[in-house]
């Protein structure tokens, strides 16, 4: 790690010293220690490590809080346990707030008080970030995005020839050759988006959701030039590499003169557009809704019509944190599975307190912290066993992959889809 | 420094288990990685994901796209999920000494 800087110091402490900011000053000055908020977090819960817990996090950062901006702290520090920037509290700052948080903010709901547990982690991030302490692995997948366009630095030709591929293939399944998934096409309804694993690796899940435009006689694009529904600036923290990122979303929907645009199943991606990214880019975000609402809305409304009985095996749904517990998007997914498949079972607990899966905050994308990972898994491993379901589903590409990997480490013998997928299983094209 | 160990050898990797120094990589260590996945015996489509992968990590400094690894090996995409159960990523990648792919992966 390098050196401690008095310049670095100095960035760090804007984010403290920002006196716009009243709620993370509030926030900062109110944890009362009682201890509640332990006990909702997955890595106290599997480790029974203190230092773990969320309170600990928070005073962290409240500490040097204390130590540059209050007059106690700066007189008598030891008094009020106030912290310095130096380089054993830089460490284990990193190691608190990128290492062990999942920024999954199930904390802030069992917090005696209401403290924003998760907006002061960020706000810590913030610090390391501006200091310039950002995990390497986290920092490369933001790199990617800012440099390629995708978090994943595909090149256009790469991406336009696996779309093409996949067309042929949504092709063959609908047994239509003109079915299609369009790209770069202006004026159309909805604008759609892509987590950038699905063309890379996993590009099935596209195929999936261009069969449910098709049944819903959507007209539809992809933008060729700005697809990403990811935002990893978000979790490392850099509110400049947050904004561009937010604003060339912005600018695509306002190139591609969509209606509305539509977010793939992506937790975070959904929350740094929809939620975050107005405040990011300081313009409100035209018509923007997640594609769980949209498939949701289609089944409501009778546009698509899925066969139950076509999926009878038991299926469960994990909640990813920034679409329920941030976003409230509770209700739709569990409508679309009631609709969907014959046998749905909710984990427990479920919907807004459910639990993380151990991947978000960004965590899987930092080697670093690969191994308290697999081990926080250990709570939604025992949660999908106890439904005895066979397929887990969830709205998010992100827990998609912590989840394909907990089955594999707890031996759990279970499919993991998207939703797209268990609704484009379920299909009856023709309808109505 | 993590270690993976299969059959009594040793293995240095990263906290992922992606090998910490891809240059290290050759056949012995693909099969090791792959035992330690659960794959017994490599067989010819095995080598033939791992090969395409590992000569587009070694022209271009990344993980080839999966639409490149089908086209080059003739297989289905299907059954390349099937042939590495972790996955391109974290299963194939993996056992060709690659670094880890940046992104949900």
């Amino acid at each position: 790690m390098e050196k401690i800087t008095k310049d670095k110091i100095k960035a760090g402490l804007e984010v403290l010293k920002d006196l716009q900011d009243s709620k993370l000053i509030s926030h900062l000055n109110s944890c009362v220690h009682c201890g509640l908020c332990a006990d909702s977090c997955l890595y106290y819960l599997t480790t029974g490590d203190e230092r773990l817990i969320p309170a600990s996090k928070v005073d962290m950062v409240s500490s040097i809080y204390r130590r540059y901006c209050t007059l106690t702290g700066k007189v008598f520090p030891g008094l009020v346990g106030a912290r310095k920037l130096d380089d054993a509290n830089i460490s284990e700052m990193v190691d608190l707030l990128y290492g062990a948080c999942t920024m999954c903010g199930r904390c802030v709901g069992h917090c005696s008080i209401g403290v924003d547990i998760e907006y002061v982690i960020r706000a810590g991030r913030e610090m390391l970030a501006k200091m310039g302490y950002v995990p390497a692995s986290l920092q490369a997948t933001v790199d990617a995005a800012l440099e390629s366009g995708n978090n994943m630095a595909i090149a256009d030709e790469d991406f336009l020839d696996t779309i093409e591929w996949m067309e042929e293939e949504l092709q063959d399944e609908l047994n239509d050759p003109a079915a299609s998934i369009p790209i770069n096409q202006p004026g159309k309804n909805v604008l759609y988006t892509l987590n950038p694993r699905e063309p890379k690796f996993f590009p099935l899940s596209i195929v999936a959701m261009a069969k449910i435009f098709y049944a819903a006689k959507e007209t539809w694009t992809l933008s060729a030039n700005m697809y990403d529904v990811t935002n990893y600036a978000y979790f490392s923290g850099h509110p400049k590499h947050s904004r561009i990122i937010a604003q060339r979303m912005f600018d695509e929907m306002q190139k591609m003169q969509a209606k509305k645009l539509v977010l793939a199943e992506c937790g975070h991606g959904s929350r740094a557009s929809r939620w975050e990214g107005p405040n990011y880019i300081g313009k409100e975000f035209p018509e923007t809704l997640n594609s769980v609402e949209l498939i949701a809305g289609y089944i409501k409304s009778g546009r698509i019509k899925p066969d139950k009985e076509l999926t009878q095996e038991i299926v469960t749904l994990h909640d990813p944190c920034n679409l329920v517990r941030s976003g409230g998007i509770v209700d739709e997914q569990r409508y679309i599975l009631k609709n969907t498949v014959k046998n749905f079972v909710e984990m427990t607990p479920c919907g807004v307190d459910n639990f993380c899966c151990g991947g978000g905050g960004g965590q899987l994308a930092m080697s670093e912290y690969n191994d308290r990972r697999i081990k926080i898994a250990e709570i939604k491993a025992e949660q999908i066993k106890k439904t005895g379901a066979g397929i887990v589903a969830t709205p998010c590409h992100n827990c998609v992959d912590q989840l394909s990997q907990i089955n594999v480490a707890y031996r759990l013998n279970v499919q993991i889809k998207t939703m797209a997928e268990i609704v484009a299983d379920a299909l009856i094209i023709g309808y109505p | 420094m993590p270690r993976i160990e299969v059959d009594g050898i040793t293995i240095e990797v990263g906290g992922d288990g992606f090998l910490s120094d891809p240059d290290i990589w050759d056949e012995d260590i693909a099969r090791l990685i792959a035992k330690y996945d659960g794959i017994e015996e490599m067989n010819e489509k095995h080598w033939a994901i791992v090969n395409i992968i590992r000569d587009n990590y070694e022209k271009k400094g990344m993980a080839p796209m999966i639409r490149v690894i089908c086209k080059e090996t003739g297989l289905k995409l299907r059954e390349i999920y099937q042939l590495f159960p972790l996955g391109p990523a974290r299963g194939a990648c993996r056992v060709a000494g690659l670094p880890k792919p940046d992104g949900c992966v």
